[in-house]
């Protein structure tokens, strides 16, 4: 497959604390890469390492198949960003802040106004961002990292700030750069919900540390439902489940039966009435990604 | 590449008085010789028979703490523009090293400050001529007190540049600014290394082009000193 980005063993410390340790990022061409991870987990640094604005202390990172710190301004040309806040310059207009920019990365006059079209400032172009709302500093933002048309869009927390609208208007954007424009997207967030509703590849980080890499697809695999029996002498019963050839769980005097069709479920049940126990409860559990998530990075902490 | 960063760089200073300074500067040293010579012009006269020589080191009495407190504000505006919103992450991840960057930052510096020069030799030369000082105009006279303090004041220039740049907290490149405008008002004083007294164009040799040599000399030495630490620094 071809990797757009590719790190290998990134590491990156801060004094004692170890922000990234041992990462290993895989991007395929064309995917909308969700990068998650609770505060502080080290998303912002790795970023921060994939554009050069930090050095790593050890590891390689690779963006277009070439070796980022031998060949840092040919990558970056092709490469867009927003890291964190956005960045701006507040006495100067919206459109003087994308002229500074684009003096620099070189691309047609007209670009500018493309930009300002797609994320809607058109109509507060000609206004000093000084006094410009967070969410529209925010669009600013995202306006200015599609300047130079990137191969690779990187977006640090982009829906910060937003109001709703403009949340779903920016994640339909997000959507369809990899389609029409032909874009891979890097986006980091926080939060899963959002993360879940445009990535189509999840890497999940914490402690510095990638625990999960791979499509949302397998990610939701995780998230199947199971059925929990409450019943009566829990112990006798599961194991009367088992004999039964089932697969059943048991825990704290719940037998769970994972990812079980109706039918099968109805037989447990029968099967355990047949054999004298008392059935109290039958429940369905459905775990979101967001306990997936949170058990995964629950896990990583304790161990 | 430095040609596009300086076009970038000088969009971005317009509307921050910048320019403004950078005029008002020459302006104040002269205005304080109109003011000098318009309450006692035939006393000053009568100081001395090199009428323009006496009325030009007049002048450079208070250039070099123009020049001086000139660069502290200069820098100090021209590290705000990127520290404000912390737009250095934005500026260093576009496709440009960060040597150049740094670069660009100097060189604007210098160009408005050069700007303030020919500005200063222009005033001076108006207000020489106005003033009626009779004999010959002496232009070399003219030309070397208003260039050689910039060249002088280029170690001041590359080390606040440096310092601005690289805290975080600008109060440490005011407080050493302020320390350099001090040193350089009681630069008579002090010993000839001191960086900050070279715009006097005093030495114990009493030849100006030593400060001038000195100046670019160490100028270039820490002004590279200042560039290698900012490529080499993480962009916060």
């Amino acid at each position: 497959m071809e990797y757009i980005v590719r790190t290998e063993n990134l590491s990156k410390h801060f004094g004692k604390e170890k922000a990234v340790s041992g990462l290993e990022m895989k991007i395929p061409k064309g995917e909308i890469y969700g990068f998650l991870g609770p505060n502080g987990a080290g998303k912002t640094t790795t970023i921060r390492m994939l554009l050069g604005l930090m050095k790593p202390d050890s590891g390689r990172i690779e963006i277009f198949q070439k070796d980022l710190k031998k060949e840092r301004l040919n990558i970056l040309g092709r490469v867009g960003s927003l890291v964190e806040s956005p960045s701006y310059y507040p006495h100067l207009t919206a459109k003087e802040n994308l002229e500074a920019m684009r003096k620099i990365l070189g691309v047609p006059k007209q670009r500018i106004a493309e930009v300002l079209e797609i994320v809607r400032l058109t109509d507060a172009c000609d206004k000093k961002v000084k006094g410009f709302s967070l969410g529209m500093k925010q669009r600013l933002g995202i306006a200015a990292s599609l300047l130079n048309n990137p191969e690779l869009l990187i977006l640090d927390e982009p829906t910060n700030g937003l109001d709703p609208s403009g949340i779903i208007e920016i994640r339909n954007l997000i959507k369809s750069l990899p389609s029409e424009c032909g874009m891979t997207v890097l986006i980091s967030s926080h939060l899963l919900s959002e993360i879940d509703q445009m990535a189509t590849t999840v890497g999940i980080v914490t402690k510095g540390k990638m625990i999960f890499q791979d499509s949302i697809e397998a990610m939701r695999m995780f998230s199947q439902q199971s059925v929990l029996l409450k019943v009566s002498e829990s112990d006798k019963a599961w194991r009367s489940l088992l004999g039964r050839g089932m697969k059943a769980g048991l825990d704290s005097g719940i037998i769970s039966l994972p990812q079980q069709s109706d039918e099968q479920v109805a037989e447990a049940v029968r099967g355990l009435v047949a054999d004298g126990f008392s059935v109290y409860r039958v429940e369905e559990e459905k775990r979101s990604l967001e306990d997936i998530f949170l058990q995964m990075t629950r896990e990583e902490q304790a161990g | 590449m430095m040609g596009k960063l300086l076009a970038a760089e000088f969009m971005k200073i317009k509307r921050k008085g910048i320019w403004f300074l950078t005029v008002l500067g020459p302006i104040g040293v002269v205005a304080m010789q109109m003011v000098n010579y318009g309450v006692r012009k035939d006393y000053l006269f009568g100081q001395n028979d090199d009428r323009w020589g006496y009325y030009l080191d007049n002048i450079h009495s208070f250039t070099p703490l123009a020049i001086v407190l000139g660069i502290v504000i200069l820098t100090s505006f021209m590290s705000s523009i990127e520290n404000e919103t912390n737009a250095w992450k934005q500026l260093i991840a576009l496709p440009v090293s960060k040597m150049s960057v740094y670069l660009s930052k100097f060189t604007v510096l210098s160009i408005l400050l050069l700007t303030s020069s020919v500005l200063l030799m222009l005033f001076t030369m108006a207000f020489g001529l106005f003033l009626d000082l009779g004999g010959e105009i002496p232009y070399t006279g003219l030309l070397k007190y208003s260039f050689y303090p910039f060249f002088a004041a280029l170690p001041v220039l590359a080390l606040q540049l440096w310092i601005a740049t690289v805290s975080v907290n600008q109060g440490v490149p005011i407080t050493l600014g302020i320390l350099g405008v001090i040193l350089t008002y009681a630069g008579f004083t002090l010993p000839d290394w001191l960086i900050w007294k070279w715009p006097l164009l005093l030495n114990e040799w009493n030849e100006p082009l030593i400060n001038v040599l000195l100046g670019i000399g160490a100028g270039v030495l820490l002004y590279t000193a200042g560039m290698i630490d900012f490529a080499r620094r993480d962009v916060k």
